[in-house]
Parts: C-alpha cells; sequence; structure tokens
C-alpha cells in the first residue's frame, strides 16, 4: 500500500515510537497518583514528552496539556472563552471541530473567506471583521482541505492589537511547519499528536498561554481535598489517569523530528507536493493547488464522484481520503461543496517513490477511463 | 540524609524542580509528600539537605517553580513549617 492519507493520520512512524509505548506499557503505572518506582516512572516519561512539546514549540512545559485529539484541545479552548451569543471570528476553511463546538456553545460565528491561496487577502479580509464585540478569532494554520497556509503571525497580530484572544488549530501544520504560539500571540493552540507528530491516535495537545477551563472534571493527583478542579494548568484541564503509553509515543515522535532539520524535512515535502501537482495536470486531472501549499492536495478525477475516484485508486493499492474532509466550511469557501475532493497527503515520513506510485496508478486510471 | 522538604502543588513542578536541580547536580529525591505536609490531600515534595535549600530555592525560582512550603523534618519524625 502506498499511504498518502496523513492528514487524517500519519501511518507511518519512526520505530521508536512503539517502542516508547511498549516500554510505558510494559512498566509505567498512573503518574502523579503514587510514589512507588513504577509510577514514577510513568511521571517521568509523562514529564518528558511534556518537556519535548515545550522545547519544540517555544514554551514552558507546565503550559504543554494533554488531550486525546486536536478536538478535545478546541472544546477546551472554545469553552474557555466563548458563551452563548458571544461574537467569534473564524476563518472560511475551519473544521467541524470549530464549527460545530461553536455551535454546541451558541455563539456567533462570523465566517471570514477569501481566494484559498491568497495570503493578503486573507489578512485583510480578517482585518476588516475584526471589532470591539469580537471575543475571539479562531483560525487554522494550514488547511485539512486545500493545504493553503494562512497568515497565522500577522493575523495574530491584529488579535493581540486589539486584545482578542487568539485559538489556532495547528492540526495540519504541527510538525511540518514551525509552530510558535508566543509568536503568534496565540491564548491556545490545540493539535492532534497522531499526525504531523508522529504520536499515536489518541494523543492531542493543547499549548495554553492563558488558563484554561475544565471539560473533565474529577482526580487529578494534587489538591484532593479540594472539590474545585486546581486553579493550576495542565492539571486543571487533565482530569483522569493520562494516556502514559500514548504519550510516551507521543514524545518519541517529537524527539524523532527534533532530531531532524526542520528546513529538510519542509523541502522534502514541497517537492513532493509539487511533483504531485505536475504530474496530475499532466494527466489533465483538475487539482486545487497555489503558492506556499503544504502537505495537502485536492483534486478530482474527471467523470467520476470522489468517493469513486479515492476506490478507483484504493483498489489500485493508494490510500487516499474522498469526501467533505469533515470541513464542508471549507469546501463551500472553496466551491467544492457540492461534490466534494479526493485529498492526497504527505507526511514528513514520505518519500519519492509514494508520489511514482500514486502517479502511476492516476495514468492507469485515465487510461482506463479513455 | 535529607531532612528538608519542600512541597509542590502536583507532579508537573514536582518533575520540573527535580529536572532543574539534576542539571546542576543538585542531590535531591521527588516523593509524595508526607501526609503532615499536604493538609490539601495529595502533593509532591522535593527532600533535600537543610545545606542545599537556599541554592535549591535560588534555582527554583529561576525555573519559575513555586515552593508551597518549606519543613525540617524532624528527628523525632514530624515536620516543622520553615520560613525561607
Amino acid at each position: 500500500m502506498i499511504y498518502l492519507d496523513n492528514a487524517a493520520t500519519t501511518l507511518m512512524k519512526p520505530p521508536q515510537v512503539a517502542e516508547a509505548m511498549l516500554d510505558a506499557l510494559r512498566s509505567c503505572a498512573n503518574p502523579g497518583r503514587s510514589g512507588h518506582a513504577a509510577a514514577r516512572k510513568a511521571g517521568e516519561t509523562v514529564y518528558r514528552t511534556r518537556e519535548a512539546a515545550a522545547s519544540f514549540f517555544g514554551l514552558e512545559p507546565e503550559q504543554v496539556c494533554f488531550t486525546s485529539n486536536a478536538t478535545e484541545g478546541l472544546n477546551i479552548a472554545l469553552r474557555s472563552l466563548v458563551q452563548r451569543g458571544d461574537r467569534v471570528v473564524i476563518s472560511g476553511l475551519e473544521h467541524n471541530a470549530v464549527t460545530r463546538t461553536l455551535a454546541g456553545l451558541g455563539a456567533e460565528p462570523t465566517v471570514v473567506t477569501a481566494p484559498l491561496f491568497d495570503r493578503e487577502g486573507w489578512l485583510s479580509a480578517f482585518e476588516k471583521v475584526l471589532s470591539s464585540q469580537t471575543r475571539a478569532v479562531v483560525c487554522l494554520h494550514v488547511s485539512n482541505v486545500f493545504g493553503c497556509v494562512l497568515p497565522i503571525q500577522e493575523i495574530g497580530a491584529l488579535c493581540a492589537e486589539r486584545e482578542i484572544p487568539f485559538v489556532v488549530d495547528a492540526s495540519q501544520s504541527a510538525g511540518l511547519l514551525p509552530v510558535r504560539p508566543s509568536l503568534w500571540n496565540a491564548a491556545f493552540v490545540a493539535m492532534p499528536g497522531h499526525k504531523g507528530l508522529l504520536g499515536p491516535q489518541g494523543t492531542g495537545l493543547l499549548l495554553c498561554r492563558q488558563t484554561a477551563q475544565p471539560l473533565r472534571f474529577g482526580g487529578t493527583g494534587s489538591h484532593s481535598a479540594d472539590q474545585a478542579m486546581p486553579e493550576e494548568l495542565p492539571e486543571r484541564i487533565e482530569a483522569g489517569t493520562l494516556n502514559v503509553p500514548g504519550i510516551a509515543g507521543l514524545g518519541a515522535g517529537i524527539r524523532f523530528l527534533a532530531q531532524q532539520s526542520q528546513d529538510a524535512l519542509q523541502k522534502n515535502e514541497s517537492r513532493l507536493l509539487q511533483r504531485a501537482v505536475q504530474g496530475l495536470e499532466r494527466l489533465a486531472f483538475p487539482v486545487f493547488t497555489g503558492p506556499g501549499q503544504v502537505g495537502v492536495l485536492s483534486f478530482r478525477v474527471p467523470g467520476m464522484d470522489c468517493e469513486q475516484g479515492a476506490e478507483a485508486f484504493a483498489r489500485r493499492g493508494i490510500a487516499l481520503r474522498a469526501g467533505l474532509h469533515c470541513a464542508p466550511l471549507a469546501h463551500r469557501t472553496g466551491g467544492t461543496l457540492s461534490e466534494g475532493t479526493i485529498r492526497l497527503s504527505l507526511s514528513s515520513l514520505s518519500r519519492p517513490a509514494d508520489v511514482e506510485g500514486f502517479l502511476r496508478a492516476a495514468l492507469e486510471l485515465r487510461r482506463r477511463q479513455s | 540524609m535529607y531532612n528538608v522538604y519542600l512541597t509542590l502543588r502536583s507532579v508537573t513542578p514536582g518533575q520540573k524542580a527535580s529536572v532543574a536541580l539534576r542539571r546542576v547536580g543538585l542531590r535531591h529525591q521527588l516523593l509524595r509528600a508526607p501526609r503532615a505536609i499536604a493538609p490539601g490531600g495529595c502533593a509532591y515534595a522535593l527532600a533535600l539537605r537543610e545545606g542545599d535549600l537556599n541554592r535549591a530555592l535560588r534555582l527554583l525560582e529561576q525555573s519559575n517553580v513555586t515552593v508551597q512550603g518549606i519543613y525540617l523534618h524532624l528527628t523525632d519524625g514530624s515536620f516543622e513549617r520553615v520560613e525561607p
């Protein structure tokens, strides 16, 4: 199988991820609960990952909170900032993790749109709608449908000038592009652990530059006599037993990335994406592409429903994802809501052979069609 | 013999403190705080030698670790709260 569905989850991980998980499964008890050796090892394992993530993202360890995925992180962030009736400005590329959460909170979102790959257009569109009534701004870094990169640092600066809390969804960028919460003036940055960070499923991070409200209530291994949740992060939002094997694997993924040249990883991913674009264009497949695109490429197979197109690739051993990608708002903005797209997505471990194999399958499909 | 206990609110600042002290080779032990010095319930403590107390406090301050209390472990097994 050629796996090109990395925006859903990365399947190929460095071997040390599984090794760390197995070691944790065999030797780690409950972190922060007991004083025996197995509990201490669990505490150290969790803290090593916290420390690795803090170093990778330029924060302090206590600003790194573990979640089960990016969705949980976004839920915590939005519930910490937004109440019913609040006006929240979001990009027109947001995932259901943002839009459904805001709907559930009864917020009133203002959706900002611009041409997909027009960074200046996005910035100017955000600037136009921000006002003293804006309770929060939520924006993804990289679109999970089109791979366009939004000008996060500049949007963050607009928010800072107006003292508006800024929430970033870094689900598709963490591990592929630099993520710098402090530079972005972000209150919260949410991300999964199982995509670009190369950790296992069931892990995620919420990077917090302000306090957060808990989504879960319960034991934290601290201040047990007090019935209120602790005030301090990370314990405030980490009630219950942590996913220690998952966190151990995530730590291994982050440490692996930290040892690589981020510039080399980005260049490799960018070369592969451009090769996929050129190959598909040569075969006259409609592609959604533009300047600065990262990791994700939406396209269509002429004359085929997107799900049937992805199925045709799957029969040829190519793993892609079709449909709306849990982001109907992004498809509306991109003009692809009625038909959806097929999405090819890369990781830092993708190889040229993966893209060449995909293009051979595309050529075969095209020949069969004609 | 460790005879000073610094209490910390949870395992995260405990680990952070332990890393800061380990980095400069300051001997200590991170452990669950004895019940007598954790009135709010569960907490963590760094046990260290009294002679290392001031150096440890400086290092923890530099690392932004909040120490909740400082206790001398007396020979009769009891604890006495002290001011830094």
